[in-house]
């Protein structure tokens, strides 16, 4: 089967591997040579276009702890491709170990229904939602950290933390109609 | 209106009894969750619908008025207006005084004490019936600024130098309804001519009703309701060809003009409109969905890959032409058959309601 499991192979000591999965391939490079840096535990990147991952390396690839979904809100095929990829993970994924990033969302050019989409989908998946700002070497910086601090949790580096447990904490919400109305007259 | 206290206040929905009731952790998730929600509200009062139940859009037949053909001339600019303060649509005579003098004036700034033969210009500013589509809606007011050449009879044609309308149709009741006592909605303004003369323009409108003015961009999805809705149209009257624009970003950017043949766009709008059947009768109940619109773009797109192997989603669509007008990006708009003119306009009236800061 070409589903991505997450417990599947044994763990390396103090290591973290994270798959950042975007239909662009541009971001990710950049990501991916500032997370490599970090000091306190061995960071390994892969990159991928989309899912399901090609067979013939499925030997040598470590057991993956993070996959995170690069969406650009500029074009409507990256949002497609990734809730297309989605279906190639196995449901234990989902318990903290994916996360979203999505680049260009200040963008007036972006119709607000995407974005309402992005929301949608990584709350439904109880996932958390990053915003990057991918054009300065700044906001890479920034960017990577936060991977980071999800990643080494998703990886197990954090005592008495687990991904799910902090997935409780970040996911993604949306309130309805109702809880807008209900915290605006309480605020 | 009257604030309960929270504690008074019996929660409505269960997910707010949850935060009242579990430990301290939970109520920091509550925390997160009202600050994600913070962050969400885009600035949206609660007075304007949001985007994602634009679902009911009529298009009717209008008789055609005369003073609605000088709309279709030219291509206009959008651009969105905050509401006026004590604009009185008895006084557009003063007005036109007043602008007239006020760029005259400017015109005269910083020019050696001479005085200016050609800067003599004539303003008017003339209703246009037929366009608000409720009682409490503002009649379109249009301006339009001639030249008068200071030695010349009185029956000579005068250029139009610039010309400009500011509209509001079919905008939301409530939020007409919730402006206070002095204040006038017309929120789309669309200007034709030189940038000199529509800064200036602009500039006595700011000083005058104290309103602000801001581009107003079509984004992707607005041309995709334009290109549905004028499709919609073709039963009634030719659309020509459905003309779609689309920049993808490849090194240098490629811009694909896809041209439909109307039959075929029609065929396709009318197989979504009504899945399975042969509509024999015209229907009268004219509401289309976001849904349907979304199904007609993705039946050309995919047609497009079938054939280029281009993926038209990785791009933006930029522009949308048909018989009946176009519409650009960047805001521009031509309106080309006054018959439909009213949808068009709900539709970017309703844009620049949104896009208004207040």
């Amino acid at each position: 089967m070409s589903l991505l499991r997450p417990l599947s192979k044994l763990p390396d000591l103090n290591a973290a591997n994270v798959l950042l999965v975007e239909n662009e391939e541009h971001f990710q490079q950049k990501l991916a040579d500032v997370m490599v840096n970090e000091k306190s535990v061995i960071v390994q990147v892969r990159l991928a276009k989309s899912l399901p991952l090609p067979m013939k390396q499925e030997k040598s690839r470590p057991r993956i702890d993070l996959v995170v979904f690069i969406v650009n809100l500029m074009s409507e095929l990256s949002l497609h491709s990734a809730e297309a990829s989605l279906k190639h993970l196995a449901p234990g994924y989902f318990l903290g170990k994916v996360c979203f990033m999505v680049t260009n969302a200040r963008n007036a050019s972006v119709p607000a229904e995407r974005m309402e989409a992005v929301r949608k989908l990584a709350s439904a998946l109880n996932c958390p939602l990053l915003f990057a700002e991918d054009q300065t070497p700044d906001g890479v910086t920034n960017a990577a950290e936060r991977l980071l601090v999800i990643l080494r949790v998703a990886a197990g580096c954090v005592p008495m933390t687990t991904a799910l447990f902090l997935s409780n904490l970040t996911r993604c919400t949306i309130s309805t109609e109702a809880e807008q109305q209900n915290s605006d007259y309480d605020a | 209106m009257d604030r309960h206290t929270s504690v008074a206040r019996t929660p409505v929905s269960s997910v707010v009894v949850q935060r009242r009731s579990k430990s301290h952790r939970l109520s920091y998730r509550s925390n997160v969750g009202t600050m994600s929600h913070l962050g969400y509200t885009p600035g949206f009062s609660k007075r304007r619908l949001t985007t994602s139940r634009l679902a009911p859009k009529h298009s009717r037949i209008t008789e055609v008025n005369p003073e609605q053909l000088a709309l279709l001339v030219r291509e206009w600019q959008l651009s969105y207006v905050t509401p006026l303060y004590r604009f009185r649509h008895g006084q557009l005579k003063s007005y036109s005084r007043q602008l007239a003098a006020f760029m005259v004036s400017e015109q005269q700034q910083g020019v050696a004490a001479e005085v200016g033969l050609e800067s003599a210009l004539k303003v008017s500013f003339t209703l246009v019936a037929g366009m608000a589509q409720t009682e409490e809606e503002a009649n379109t007011v249009f301006i339009q600024i001639h030249s008068k050449p200071p030695f010349s009879a009185p029956d000579d044609p005068q250029k139009l130098l610039w010309s400009g309308w500011l509209t509001s149709v079919g905008g939301n009741p409530d939020y007409l309804r919730s402006l206070p006592e002095d204040f006038v909605c017309l929120p789309l303004f669309c200007s034709g001519g030189t940038e000199g003369l529509t800064a200036l323009v602009k500039a006595w409108f700011q000083q005058t009703f104290d309103c602000c003015f801001g581009p107003l961009e079509i984004n992707s999805v607005n041309l995709q309701w334009l290109a549905a809705l004028w499709t919609d149209c073709h039963a009634r009257s030719s659309i020509k060809q459905l003309k779609l624009v689309w920049s993808l970003p490849a090194e240098p950017p490629l811009e694909v003009t896809y041209t439909v043949h109307p039959q075929d766009a029609w065929e396709l709008w009318r197989s979504i409109r009504q899945p399975g059947e042969r509509g024999g009768e015209e229907e009268e109940d004219g509401s289309v969905g976001l849904e349907e619109v979304a199904c007609f773009i993705k039946g050309l797109k995919s047609h497009f890959y079938r054939h280029f192997r281009v993926e038209l989603s990785a791009g933006r669509l930029t522009q949308v032409s048909t018989a009946l007008g176009s519409a650009k990006h960047g805001g521009r708009l031509k309106i080309s058959n006054s018959s439909y003119m009213i949808t068009t306009l709900t539709l970017l009236t309703e844009c620049a309601l949104l896009k208004m800061p207040i």
